[in-house]
C-alpha cells in the first residue's frame, strides 16, 4: 500500500516535463513518447470524467449529506388544464447518482495514479533507450499477455452496474428512513444512523421485529441445513441406485428425474402448492380415503378443520415444504452425483468387496468420504443458496396465513425465510429500510459461512493439484 | 418547508374554488392533505368542482396540444373490461378529432394497483382503476391528482353521495367514481334454498346440513370478517392519526367482542360451513356441493353458470349473538379511476377520466361487466338495476360501511379470523386484545 | 435367488420413485387437457378432455394471455442472454484459471463476497439503475440485467478449466501461440461439456425468472411480457379461475423443448457439473 503511493511520488519528483504535464493533461506523457492514439484516448477519458462529474454527478454528491431538502409541490391550473411543479429533490436519485458519482471518482483516482506511474515508466524506458511499444503492439498485447484485460473488462463493467452499485445503494438505505411514509419522488428520505438496526433487535408489543427476526433466522438456518443435506444424500442414494450394475435402462430412469428439472420452478411449485392447498386435490383424496378423519382422531389435525393443513399451519407447512423440496432438489443432486460416482476408482471398490465389506459398509467407508471430499465446497455453495432459496418458499406459501399476531404485526409468516420476508417488506409494505437491514444480516451470515469453509476447502494452493 | 407546501396548496385551492364560484371551505380542506388523516366525513359538504367556462378551457388545451398525446390506462384484465374500455377510448378519440392520440390499455388487477403504482409512480399508467381501500395510501404517497376541477360533468352531482365521499379524503375528491359494487353479499341456489333459509345463518346452515350440502364464506379473510363485528355494533376504522381505531375487544358494549367471536366460531363449527377463498368456492359450487356463498360481483358469472336457473343473490343473512338476531354488516366497496399526478399529460388524462366515468360510459361498463355503476342514473337504468347481484348489493348497502382501513388491519384480522374458524383458542379475550393491538399499532 | 430379489427390489423402488416424481407432471399434463378452466380440486383427471387450452394459447391471444408474443420475447431474451453470458463466463473463467496476473486472487475473493449479497434486495436498485440509463421497461434492459452479472457465475466453469492439463497450454505457448489462440484453439475445444452446461443454464434463466421480470417490465400490455411473467399472471387470484388449465398448457409447452434439450445433453451436463464440482 505504501509503495503504491511512494511510486506515485517518485513519478512526480523524477518526472520530466511530459511526465509532469500528465498531472494536468493525462495524455501528455504519451504524446511526449509519440504514443499519439493512447494519449488521445487518455485525455478523452479525463475530459469525459471531468465533464460528467461537474455537469451531472457533483450536484447529487453535494446533496448526499441531507439527501435533499426541497419537497415536491405542484399547482394545478384549471384554466389551462396544466400544472406547474417546482424543482424538487428526489432522495432516491441523489443517493443513487451520488453513489455512482463517488464510485467514478474513486475509479478515476486509481486510473490517475496508475497513469502517472505508467507515464513515468515510459520516461524511464526512453531514458534507458529501450523499445517503446507502438499502438499496434499495445493492441497485440491485449490478446496475449494482457488477454485477461480484454476478457475481464466487459464482465467487470456488467458486475459493477448490476451488482456493485445496487448493493452499495441498498446498504446505504439501511441507514435511512426510506419507507412507506418517505417515498420518493413525492417525499424525501434522510439519514437516521443506526435506528433501523436497533428496531430490528428490539421487540415490544407493537414493534415485533426482534421477536420475529430471531424465529425466522432459526428457521432459515434450520431449513438451509436440512434442505441441503436431505437433497444431497437423497441425490447420492438415487444416483447410486440408478447406476447399480443390476439396474436396466439407466438412461430412461435418469431422464424421468431430469424432466422435473426442465419444467420451470414457478410452474411446478405453483402447481404443487395448489395440489396441497386446503381444498386441493391431495386433500380431496385424503378425505375420500378417510385419512383426514384418521388424523383428526389421532390428534394430528385439529377438529376445527375439515382438511389437512399441508401448507397452511406452522409445523405442517414446515414439514411439507421440506418434503416438496426433496422433489425439487434430488434430481439436481442426482445428476451431479452420477458423474462423481462414475469417477470412483473401481479397483478400490473391488478390493473392498474382496475383503468382505458389504454394500452398506462400502457406501459408508468409501463412497461417502470420497463424495464429501470432492463436493465439499459445492455443499457450502448449496447451503448458501438454500438460505437464499426464494422460489420454493415464496411460491408454496402464498396462501399461508400466520396464526401468530406477532408475526402478522411484522408482515412475516412462520414459514418465511429471511429472504422472503425481505421481499414482502419491499414489495407490499414499501419498507425498504428494514428490508435492507435484513439483507445486510443475510449477507453477514452467508459471508461468515463461506469464509469459514473457503479457508478450509479452497486454500488457493489446491488450485494446481489437478493440472 | 411545510409552510411553503401549505401556501401552494392553499393558492391552488383558492384558485379552484374561485373558478368554481364556490369558495366555501376550500382553504380548510386544503391544509389537511399533508396530515394524511381522515375523518368519517359524513359532515363534509357536497362540493361542486365543475368549471364554469369549461369549453374555453378544453379548447385552449386542444390548441396548445401538438404532437401525439400518449396515454396509458390500467384496468382490470378481464375480457369484458378490456373490450369495453377499448370502445370507450375509441369514442373518446373520435370526440376530439383535432388531436392525435395514442392510448394504450394495460391489464392490471385493481387489487394490485397500489403496489405497482407506488413502486415507481413515474413509470405507472396515466390513469388507473383501483379499489377504494387503496385510496388513502395513494393519497398519502402523493400519486393521485386531486380533482380540483371538472369540465364535462360534476361528479358530486351525478354520483351517489356515499361514492363521492369514499373517493374523497378530507373533502377533497381524489378519484373519479366508477363502480359502486365492490362489496359482498350472498349468492345462493334458489332451487335448494328458500327465502326463509337465506335470511339467517342459523336457517341457512340448518338447511344445508339437512341436505348434506355446504355454505361458503372466507371467514378467515379480514375483509369478510369485518361484517360480523361491525354488524354487532363494534367499531373499526382509520383514525385521524393514520392508525386504526378498533374496539373489537370491548367488554362494555351491548354485544362484547367475545360474544361476536363466539358467534363466529359457532357458525364455523357447523359441518355445512366451509371457510374458503373465491376460487375454491367457485369450484365447489360448480361441483354442486356448495349451495350458497358469501362473495362479490366478480364471481357472478361463475355462480350463474353453477346454479343455472336457480341463480339468486340476496343481502347477507343475520346471525345470532347472545340469542339475538343481528344483521351482518359489510364493507361497501367501490372502484375508482385515478389520474396519476406524475402524468405528463395531466389535462388529457383528466378529460379521458371524465369521459370514462361519464353516465353513458358507466352504463356501458355496467352492462358489460355486471358491476354496479357509481352514477345514479346509470345505476337506475333498467338493464342494470334488475341484475340480482346488484339488487342484493343495494339491499346490503343499508348495512354496509365505507372501507377506510389502515394497512395494519389486514394481517392481524386475517390471523384472528383463522383462529375463530378453528375455534382453537384458550382465552378469547386475550386473542381479541392481541388482535386489536396489532390492528391499532 | 438373492440376485433376482436384488434386481426386483431395486427396480420396484425406482418405479415407485418415478411415479412420485411424475405425479405433478402428469397432473400438469392432464389439467392442460381439461375442459374446466379453473383448478380441479375434486378429481385428478379432468371430467372432460379437450385441446382447447392449447388452441387458445397459440391462436386466440386475448386481453391477458398472449402466449405467442411472450414466447417470442423470452426467445429473444434467452438467445441474447445465452450468447453474452456464455462469452462472459468462458472469458472470466479462462482469465482466472489459465492466466496469472496481479490482483487475481483478490478479484476472486471479491466476486465471492459479491455473490453473498441477497439478489432479491438489490432488485429494486437495479430497476432504478436501469431506469437511469433508460433501459427499464424494455427487452434490452432485461437482457442486460440477466447477462450483466453473469461473469460472477464462473466458479464451476473455472473449476473445469483447472482440470485441463497446464502442459497443453505451456507447449502451445512455446510454439508461439498467443493467449487468444490458446483460448480458442485448445481450451474451448476441450470444454464441450462445460460449454453446454453454461449455454443451457444461461438460456434457461429468462424462462424461469418471474420476479425480476415483473419488476423490470412495468408495461401492463401482455404483448410486452415474458413467458414466466405471463404465466405467473394467469394464476393471480382474479384470473386463476378462468386460466388455470391454460396456465398448465403453457407450462407444458415451455417444458417440452427444455426437457428434450436436457435429455439429449444429459451426458454433457453431468460431465460439466462434475468436472467443475471436482474443483468447486
Amino acid at each position: 500500500m505504501r509503495r503504491y503511493f511512494t511510486d506515485f511520488g517518485k513519478a512526480i519528483k523524477n518526472g520530466d516535463v511530459w511526465t509532469r504535464l500528465s498531472l494536468i493533461v493525462m495524455g501528455a506523457g504519451y504524446f511526449g513518447r509519440k504514443q499519439i492514439v493512447k494519449g488521445i484516448l487518455m485525455t478523452l477519458i479525463e475530459l469525459g470524467f471531468v465533464l460528467f462529474t461537474a455537469r451531472v454527478s457533483w450536484q447529487y454528491i453535494r446533496r448526499l449529506n441531507t439527501l435533499g431538502t426541497v419537497q415536491r409541490e405542484e399547482i394545478f391550473d384549471p384554466l389551462t388544464l396544466s400544472k406547474t411543479v417546482n424543482d424538487y429533490d428526489n432522495s432516491l436519485l441523489i443517493l443513487l447518482l451520488g453513489v455512482i458519482g463517488i464510485i467514478l471518482i474513486f475509479a478515476f483516482v486509481v486510473l490517475y495514479i496508475g497513469n502517472m506511474k505508467h507515464v513515468y515508466s515510459l520516461q524511464r524506458l526512453k531514458e534507458q533507450g529501450k523499445h517503446i511499444n507502438t499502438f499496434g503492439e499495445d493492441l497485440a498485447a491485449l490478446v496475449n499477455e494482457k488477454f485477461h484485460i480484454t476478457l475481464l473488462t466487459l464482465p467487470a463493467l456488467g458486475v459493477i452496474l448490476i451488482n456493485v452499485i445496487p448493493i452499495i445503494f441498498m446498504v446505504c438505505v439501511a441507514f435511512t428512513n426510506y419507507d412507506k411514509d418517505h417515498q420518493p419522488p413525492t417525499y424525501l428520505f434522510t439519514w437516521v444512523g443506526l435506528e433501523n438496526f436497533e428496531q430490528m433487535f428490539t421487540s415490544n408489543t407493537t414493534v415485533t421485529f426482534g421477536f420475529v427476526f430471531v424465529r425466522i433466522l432459526i428457521w432459515t438456518l434450520f431449513w438451509s441445513v436440512i434442505a441441503t443435506f436431505s437433497t444431497y444424500i437423497g441425490g447420492i442414494l438415487l444416483a447410486k441406485l440408478i447406476n447399480d450394475r443390476v439396474v436396466k435402462l439407466k438412461k430412461l430412469w435418469r431422464s424421468i428425474f431430469v424432466v422435473t428439472i426442465a419444467i420451470p420452478q414457478f410452474v411446478t411449485m405453483l402447481l404443487v402448492g395448489k395440489m396441497f392447498g386446503d381444498y386441493g386435490i391431495v386433500n380431496s383424496i385424503c378425505n375420500n380415503i378417510g385419512l383426514t378423519g384418521w388424523m383428526q382422531s389421532a390428534g394430528l389435525v385439529s377438529d376445527g378443520l375439515s382438511y389437512i393443513p399441508f401448507l397452511s399451519k406452522p409445523g405442517w407447512a414446515h414439514v411439507t415444504i421440506i418434503l416438496i423440496n426433496l422433489w425439487v432438489g434430488i434430481p439436481y443432486q442426482m445428476l451431479a452425483a452420477t458423474g462423481i460416482l462414475l469417477n470412483i476408482p473401481e479397483e478400490q471398490l473391488e478390493s473392498a468387496r474382496i475383503d468382505g465389506a458389504n454394500e452398506r459398509q462400502i457406501f459408508r467407508k468409501i463412497i461417502m468420504p470420497y463424495m464429501l471430499f470432492v463436493t465439499g465446497p459445492s455443499l457450502i455453495t448449496a447451503l448458501v443458496s438454500n438460505i437464499n432459496n426464494f422460489n420454493v418458499i415464496y411460491l408454496l406459501t402464498s396462501d399461508y396465513v400466520t396464526p401468530s399476531m406477532k408475526f402478522a404485526n411484522s408482515s412475516a409468516k412462520e414459514v418465511d425465510l429471511l429472504i422472503t420476508w425481505l421481499f414482502t417488506l419491499t414489495n407490499q409494505e414499501s419498507n425498504y429500510k428494514m428490508a435492507s437491514v435484513i439483507g445486510i444480516i443475510v449477507f453477514a451470515i452467508c459471508a461468515t459461512l463461506t469464509l469459514i469453509s473457503f479457508s478450509r476447502f479452497i486454500a488457493g494452493n489446491r488450485e494446481e493439484d489437478y493440472q | 418547508m411545510k409552510k411553503k407546501i401549505l401556501a401552494s396548496i392553499l393558492s391552488a385551492g383558492m384558485l379552484v374554488s374561485l373558478m368554481a364560484g364556490c369558495g366555501s371551505n376550500a382553504a380548510e380542506t386544503g391544509n389537511e392533505v399533508q396530515s394524511g388523516g381522515t375523518e368519517k366525513s359524513s359532515d363534509s359538504e357536497k362540493q361542486s368542482t365543475k368549471v364554469d367556462n369549461a369549453d374555453d378551457a378544453i379548447q385552449g388545451l386542444i390548441d396548445s396540444t401538438d404532437g401525439t398525446v400518449e396515454l396509458t390506462l390500467w384496468c382490470s384484465e378481464t375480457e369484458a373490461y378490456q373490450t369495453t374500455m377499448k370502445e370507450i377510448v375509441d369514442e373518446f378519440e373520435a370526440a376530439y378529432p383535432d388531436v392525435d392520440f395514442d392510448i394504450t390499455i394495460g391489464a392490471e388487477s385493481e387489487a394490485n394497483c397500489k403496489d405497482d403504482v407506488l413502486a415507481d409512480p413515474e413509470a405507472a399508467a396515466d390513469l388507473f382503476v383501483f379499489a377504494d381501500d387503496q385510496l388513502v395510501d395513494m393519497v398519502n404517497a402523493g400519486v393521485l391528482q386531486s380533482i380540483d376541477a371538472t369540465y364535462t360533468y360534476d361528479p358530486a352531482e351525478t354520483n351517489a353521495v356515499s361514492t363521492v365521499e369514499a373517493a374523497s379524503v378530507d373533502g377533497t375528491l381524489y378519484a373519479y367514481p366508477l363502480t359502486a359494487s365492490n362489496g359482498y353479499f350472498l349468492f345462493y341456489d334458489k332451487n335448494e334454498l328458500t327465502d326463509e333459509d337465506v335470511s339467517s345463518w342459523d336457517n341457512l346452515l340448518a338447511a344445508a346440513e339437512a341436505k348434506g350440502k355446504t355454505v361458503g364464506m372466507e371467514v378467515s379473510g379480514a375483509w369478510f370478517l369485518y361484517g360480523f363485528f361491525a354488524g354487532a355494533g363494534l367499531d373499526m376504522h382509520l383514525g385521524d392519526d393514520g392508525k386504526n381505531v378498533c374496539n373489537w375487544n370491548a367488554t362494555d358494549t351491548k354485544y362484547t367482542g367475545a360474544d361476536v367471536a363466539a358467534a363466529v366460531t359457532k357458525i364455523c363449527q357447523s359441518s355445512a360451513m366451509v371457510n374458503c377463498v373465491n376460487e375454491d368456492a367457485q369450484a365447489f359450487a360448480l361441483d354442486g356441493k356448495m349451495i350458497a356463498d358469501v362473495n362479490g360481483t366478480w364471481a357472478t358469472n361463475a355462480f350463474m353458470e353453477a346454479y343455472g336457473d336457480g341463480y339468486a343473490a340476496v343481502k347477507l343473512p343475520t346471525f345470532t349473538v347472545n340469542g339475538d338476531q343481528v344483521q351482518m354488516s359489510s364493507f361497501a366497496g367501490y372502484k375508482f379511476l385515478g389520474v396519476n399526478s406524475y402524468s405528463k399529460n395531466i389535462g388529457w388524462s383528466m378529460l379521458l377520466a371524465e369521459y370514462i366515468t361519464s353516465e353513458a360510459s358507466q352504463e356501458k361498463i355496467g352492462v358489460a361487466t355486471g358491476e354496479g355503476p357509481a352514477n345514479i342514473n346509470a345505476a337506475a337504468s333498467e338493464e342494470i338495476a334488475n341484475l340480482p347481484a346488484l339488487a342484493a348489493l343495494t339491499d346490503q348497502s343499508n348495512y354496509a360501511d365505507l372501507q377506510r382501513v389502515g394497512d395494519n388491519y389486514w394481517d392481524p384480522a386475517a390471523t384472528l379470523g383463522q383462529s375463530l374458524v378453528e375455534g382453537k383458542y384458550d382465552d378469547v379475550q386475550a386473542l381479541l386484545d392481541e388482535a386489536v393491538e396489532g390492528i391499532t399499532q | 435367488m438373492k440376485k433376482a430379489w436384488n434386481i426386483i427390489w431395486k427396480h420396484g423402488l425406482l418405479i415407485i420413485l418415478s411415479v412420485i416424481w411424475m405425479i405433478p407432471i402428469l397432473w400438469l399434463f392432464v389439467t392442460s387437457l381439461s375442459g374446466y378452466k379453473g383448478i380441479n380440486t375434486m378429481h385428478f383427471f379432468p371430467q372432460e378432455w379437450t385441446l382447447d387450452n392449447y388452441k387458445q394459447l397459440f391462436f386466440e391471444p386475448d386481453t391477458v394471455a398472449n402466449f405467442p408474443a411472450w414466447f417470442k420475447n423470452s426467445m429473444i431474451i434467452g438467445c441474447f442472454v445465452c450468447l453474452i453470458s456464455t462469452f462472459f463466463v468462458l472469458g472470466v473463467s479462462y482469465a482466472l484459471s489459465c492466466m496469472r496476473f496481479r490482483g487475481r486472487k483478490q478479484l476472486m475473493s471479491f466476486s465471492i463476497i459479491l455473490g453473498m449479497f441477497p439478489g432479491v434486495l438489490s432488485m429494486i436498485a437495479i430497476y432504478f439503475v436501469m431506469k437511469l440509463v433508460g433501459l427499464s421497461d424494455s427487452i434490452v434492459g432485461l437482457i442486460v440485467v440477466y447477462s450483466g452479472a453473469s461473469g460472477l457465475g464462473y466458479l464451476i466453469c473455472k473449476g473445469f478449466f483447472d482440470t485441463i492439463p497446464a502442459s497443453l497450454r505451456e507447449s502451445a505457448k512455446l510454439e508461439g501461440a498467443s493467449q487468444l489462440t490458446i483460448f480458442t484453439r485448445i481450451v474451448i475445444p476441450l470444454s464441450k461439456p462445460i460449454i453446454v452446461y453454461t449455454v443451457i443454464n444461461s438460456f434457461l434463466a429468462p424462462w424461469m425468472d418471474f420476479v425480476m421480470a415483473k419488476l423490470m417490465i412495468k408495461s401492463k400490455n401482455p404483448v410486452d411480457w415474458t413467458v414466466a411473467m405471463g404465466l405467473y399472471k394467469l394464476v393471480e387470484r382474479t384470473l386463476v379461475g378462468n386460466y388455470f388449465s391454460v396456465f398448465c398448457a403453457g407450462g407444458i409447452i415451455v417444458a417440452i423443448p427444455i426437457s428434450v434439450l436436457f435429455v439429449i445433453m444429459q451426458k454433457f451436463y453431468v460431465e460439466g457439473i462434475t468436472g467443475g464440482a471436482v474443483k468447486g
